[in-house]
């Protein structure tokens, strides 16, 4: 084991919150260590609902969280301008609903008030045929129907924007490093003993560790002697290849519950689920009577639901706070910083609970405590610092594909993910060729990817770039991204085999809970395109 | 506490709202939604694309069509249907990748495994990418 580093802070745990508070101390001037045991935002943050959003559901139980839900939504809309888009949701209401159209347009105006706070306009109220010219998909047994303005964002490249930034303010930051227990000196906890992604064992002393492990939390207090309680609760997605709508939709489930169907850049989300989980941690699997519960609600409201073609699911498990009763619904979506000097672990600190849209506020909670702790004194400056890529406005996307020699689409997605530095990924390589065609994706920015954004498998890929997130689920672009990936990684030409093998083998274990309904023509395909891999 | 509060003020507020329905009387508001989000390119499907739409973006990108037929603009037949007609929201940034000839879409159409009718996908991504 080599000699241990030094910081003043190491967070464990890189999905949003973790990426958060990491860019937050390091902008404060502290020196960070950031450890994700996996990919950055390969945990909840990825299997969200890709949503930015005020939280109306809250308006139920605690108009303070839906205003501070919507407050920092907008600072993050602000900082992040160039990697939001705006998510359009239609209402419908039915015979027979929970809340009638009154009822639902009285949410919606109360929800306005709020609106402004993160940019998003008022609602509005569409008679039944009205709704059904805005979106004639919708069944023609509805009763009228109220829109809902949110923000859709790619929350791995929200991560990794983050992560980016932190580290070009000092941070070291360390993907598919685990945390393997804590170092204490009496009753203080001085530093973490991690492996590395090639295995070695390392240590690292820090004055201050946070936990942000999102649901693995109560796993790493432990490592303190520090007990945190969780009620983890599985979500699950079903995610087609195409925006199905340019309207996103809501549903009502079986059980009552408010289901989303989300139209995102070029793929729509349906879900989510929220069931009590007890299991692994590590493997969550999504069972079919999940996605049967799912299409049921939205049939409903969408009849040809069933008729498109889901392309994977997805799946994570939420990190909500321990409450004995409620039904996981009602669960609230709060979240607590915890000091544990008063379990006997002084300089260890747990942020636990939240959501993805109020990530900024629960890292700049967390870095307040952290900060109070070191007597370090410096302003949080994340509310207003813009993420890399957003500190100007994007160029013209056939501008910059005619001076790249690529098309507007290629360039326009380019842009989506890298933002104003869409141009500067195109530089390391000036390769225009398009490795993932149904994304798309060239050969240049999977080149920077693998350079400059920590890219190890091409599971990182798919987070990072969006590698095999199409139509095509990775049957025609698999093992020519193995082989970019590959040259700049030093794979040898057996282990670029085996890290396409291991990638058709995990997009698998998502798809097959969906393939029982359409969908066979395509794994035909991809079987044909990639015989061998499966051996 | 809170909860109870945030009831109280939502009654509250359904109480003003229907006062207000009864007073007022209502306008469409469907020009005002299409205006609001047409910058973001959030428009409707035309009732006879959306009856077709399962139809439309049921490419499996097997690049069969690119054999038979080749290029709309820029664009290979494959990418028209598995890449393009995923994205509809923005697609008017891309209006310079279709401008252009078509190639024979029938022969293109005929090769298609999964029967995507390349004619009209080429027409929405085409009414589309104008705005």
């Amino acid at each position: 084991m080599s000699a241990p580093s030094a910081h003043d802070v190491c967070v464990v745990g890189g999905g949003v919150t973790g990426a958060g508070i990491a860019r937050d101390l390091s902008l404060r001037g502290l020196s960070v260590l950031l450890l994700e045991k996996g990919d950055w935002g390969g945990g909840t943050t990825g299997s969200s609902s890709w949503m930015i959003h005020g939280g109306p559901r809250y308006l139920e139980f605690d108009w303070d969280t839906t205003r501070l839900s919507t407050q920092d939504a907008g600072y993050i809309v602000s900082i992040a301008r160039n990697m939001v888009y705006r998510v359009v949701f239609i209402i419908p209401v039915l015979p027979h609903d929970r809340n009638n159209i009154e009822r639902m347009e009285t949410a919606m105006e109360v929800y306005d008030r709020f609106q402004p706070l993160k940019k998003a306009h008022p609602h509005t109220r569409l008679t039944a045929e009205e709704a059904l010219q805005a979106e004639p998909g919708l069944t023609p047994e509805l009763i009228g129907a109220v829109t809902m303005e949110e923000w859709g964002v790619d929350p791995h490249r929200l991560v990794f924007a983050n992560v980016q930034d932190a580290i070009s303010h000092g941070a070291r930051a360390l993907n598919h490093t685990r945390v393997v227990g804590l170092v204490r000196d009496g009753g203080k906890v001085i530093g973490v003993r991690y492996r590395g992604s090639d295995g070695a064992m390392s240590e690292a002393r820090a004055k201050v560790v946070v936990n942000a492990a999102g649901p693995w939390v109560p796993e790493i207090s432990r490592m303190a002697g520090a007990d945190v309680r969780l009620r983890p609760a599985k979500g699950i997605h079903i995610v087609y290849p195409h925006r199905i709508s340019n309207f996103s939709i809501s549903a009502e489930s079986i059980d009552g519950r408010d289901l989303l169907m989300v139209s995102h850049a070029g793929f729509t989300l349906l879900g989510t689920t929220d069931d009590d989980f007890y299991g692994d941690l590590d493997s969550v699997d999504v069972l079919e009577d999940e996605v049967d519960y799912l299409l049921q609600a939205f049939e409903r409201v969408f009849p040809s639901i069933r008729s498109y073609r889901p392309v994977r699911t997805t799946t994570g498990v939420r990190p909500t706070l321990f409450k004995w009763r409620r039904y996981e619904d009602e669960l609230s979506r709060r979240y607590e910083v915890i000091d544990h000097a008063h379990d006997g672990a002084e300089g260890f600190v747990t942020i636990a609970g939240g959501k993805l849209s109020m990530y900024r506020l629960m890292a700049e909670q967390t870095s307040d405590v952290v900060c109070r702790k070191l007597g370090h004194q410096a302003p949080c400056v994340t509310a207003t610092r813009p993420l890399p890529g957003n500190e100007a406005d994007v160029e013209p996307a056939a501008e910059l594909g005619r001076r790249s020699g690529i098309t507007a689409l290629a360039a326009m997605k380019l842009q989506t993910r890298h933002g104003s530095n869409a141009g500067a990924v195109l530089k390391d390589s000036r390769s225009g060729r398009m490795i993932c065609r149904c994304e798309p994706i060239t050969e240049a920015e999977l080149v920077h990817a693998a350079r400059h954004e920590q890219v190890r498998t091409l599971a990182d890929a798919f987070r990072r770039v969006g590698l095999a997130a199409g139509p095509c689920a990775g049957a025609a672009c698999v093992l020519r991204a193995a082989g970019v990936i590959g040259g700049e990684l030093d794979w040898s030409a057996s282990q670029r085999f085996d890290a396409a093998r291991e990638f058709v083998r995990g997009a698998w274990l998502g798809r097959a809970p969906i393939l029982g309904r359409s969908g066979w023509a395509q794994e035909e395909l991809a079987v044909g395109s990639l015989r061998g891999l499966g051996n | 506490m809170a909860r109870a509060d945030s009831l109280a003020k939502l009654a509250f507020a359904y109480g003003v709202h229907l006062t207000r329905r009864r007073l007022t009387r209502p306008r469409s508001q469907l020009a005002t939604l299409l205006e609001t989000y047409a910058a973001d390119g959030i428009r409707p499907l035309l009732p006879e694309e959306r009856a077709r739409h399962a139809q439309l973006i049921g490419c499996i990108n097997c690049g069969l069509c690119a054999l038979a037929a080749g290029r709309v603009g820029k664009v290979r037949l494959p990418d028209l249907a598995s890449s393009y007609m995923r994205l509809y929201a923005r697609l008017g940034e891309a209006a310079s990748d279709v401008d252009g000839d078509s190639p024979d879409l029938e022969a293109a159409a005929a090769a298609c495994p999964v029967g995507v009718p390349l004619g009209e996908v080429a027409a929405i991504v085409r009414r589309l990418t104008a705005g």
